[in-house]
């Protein structure tokens, strides 16, 4: 399916057909850094990826490691997606040392909390860029983050997944009383599951954010809170993530860490999915506006094609951020 | 039982050096590696951390736990599931081990905290702690 899109000059349309019989090694394209108030966004989708020596050649970059890993997941899809994902933060993270560290080269470790990160080497004449990155994955759409200096967490989570419990008792088992109130006083149940799964989102792009794990910030502990800014300047709380121009997090044990520290974003993805973006925030003066996260997303299927899609159908920003809309 | 080792090894170092070779063929690899002690006899004896006397959860227990899973998971029939089934393995997010833990709480009855729920990632670990809740609850 051929359809216009925006794309560099060493990327290629290739037709379905021909992807079998081509070598598909055309190099990455590099990418200039995020600015300190942005968050790059990277997405691939699995069910597009078909050709298995396209596949194979990105099994080569993995470390043993991750081979393992990945050979342990029960199936073939769910190792193709564990693939997929490693190979998406490798050859995303490549691009922004303009190419010069291989995505094969990458290291990774722990942080003592247990987030990954990248381990970078010593180089001569050149100093790696503070890259931050997150990676989520759903079996239809794995995204990764990436922010320069500030610690960025993302979710992603499809529009349609059905919860098997109900609602209500989900939330008031593991949500804030804050949220579990935004929940019932919306009575249409599709909408009520929608704002459920946004709201599971931006809980967890919060805790990947944070990077300490589930249990350091367990669900309970924090609520999220929408601001809408009115007519006539004033802030006021809002009953739809929708209608909000900012999201708030409160942590319970420590009100002064709020919303000072983290900014939201939340958008719909390839019109499939939602995504929640948790970055930390500059120390910004008080009295200053509100400023947005800026983002930017690339759609990729690394070596053959990436695609710039801010600015169109794929990127439907809900709250908290603004599009660059050209690159 | 000293081949036994050596051959355990060099399996281990196999894999790792053909891992070039590796071509996607949907093969699942599991590697098992059994420690081997010797003790001062000069027999070697067995330690597993698989190896329990004691304290491990009923059949009927892992059963339910395993159908709690499957329906979550909506895991197709032919899936393995063995209680040492990992949930991440099986493809599980954070958000379905959470309605896990919450199918869990309603079947038997029981409180899951949420650190506690952080360490339940297989079956087993799921069927032991289940067990325990429920007895402390039969207790109090």
């Amino acid at each position: 399916m051929l359809s216009l899109k925006k794309r560099g000059a060493l990327s290629m349309q290739i037709s379905n057909f021909a992807r079998g019989f081509f070598d598909s090694s055309s190099p990455l394209v590099p990418v200039a850094l995020p600015s300190q108030r942005e968050t790059h966004i990277w997405y691939i989708v699995p069910d597009e990826v078909q050709n298995t020596s396209l596949l194979n050649q990105y099994l080569k970059l993995l470390s043993s490691c991750e081979r393992e890993s990945m050979f342990r997941m029960s199936g073939d899809k769910l190792q193709k997606s564990s693939l997929l994902a490693r190979t998406l933060v490798r050859t995303t993270l490549s691009r922004y040392t303009n190419c010069q560290i291989t995505p094969r080269s990458f290291k990774f470790r722990k942080n003592t909390f247990g987030k990954p990160e990248i381990e970078w080497g010593h180089y001569e004449e050149w100093s790696p860029p503070a890259l931050h990155f997150n990676v989520s994955h759903t079996s239809s759409l794995i995204a990764c983050g990436v922010t320069v200096d500030k610690l960025v967490g993302v979710d992603v989570e499809e529009k349609q997944r059905k919860i098997k419990n109900d609602i209500l008792s989900f939330a008031r088992r593991y949500f804030s009383l804050h949220e579990v109130e935004h929940l019932h006083a919306i009575l249409d149940p599709e909408i009520q599951r929608q704002e459920f799964i946004k709201l599971w989102t931006l809980k967890e792009a919060y805790v990947k954010a944070l990077g300490r794990g589930f249990s350091a910030a367990p669900f309970k502990t924090f609520t999220i809170r929408f601001r809408a800014t009115r007519s006539d300047g004033l802030q006021v709380p809002t009953d739809l993530i929708s209608e909000a121009s900012e999201i708030l997090v409160e942590a319970f044990d420590d009100p002064k860490s709020l919303s000072n520290n983290w900014q939201f974003g939340l958008l719909e993805l390839a019109n499939s999915h939602y995504a929640a973006i948790c970055m930390e925030k500059e120390n910004i003066l008080e009295g200053k506006g509100n400023d947005f996260m800026k983002l930017k997303v690339w759609k990729t299927l690394p070596f053959v094609e990436d695609e710039y899609v801010s600015g169109t159908n794929a990127v439907k920003i809900i709250c908290g951020l603004s599009q660059c809309l050209h690159l | 039982m000293a081949t036994v080792y050596a051959t355990s090894v060099k399996f281990a170092s196999s894999l790792k050096h053909s891992v070039g070779d590796y071509k996607l063929t949907g093969r699942t690899s599991t590697l098992r590696l059994v420690s081997m002690n010797w003790t001062k006899n000069g027999f070697p004896s067995l330690r597993s951390s698989r190896f329990r006397v004691c304290c491990a959860a009923k059949p009927e227990t892992v059963q339910k736990v395993c159908d709690i899973v499957r329906k979550q998971l909506a895991l197709s029939p032919e899936s393995a599931l063995t209680p040492e089934s990992k949930f991440s393995d099986l493809g599980a997010d954070s958000l379905d081990t959470v309605e896990i833990v919450m199918g869990l709480e309603e079947e038997f009855g029981i409180n899951v905290e949420e650190d506690s729920s952080q360490n339940i990632t297989t079956v087993q670990e799921a069927a032991d702690l289940i067990e325990k809740l429920v007895q402390k609850k039969s207790e109090a």
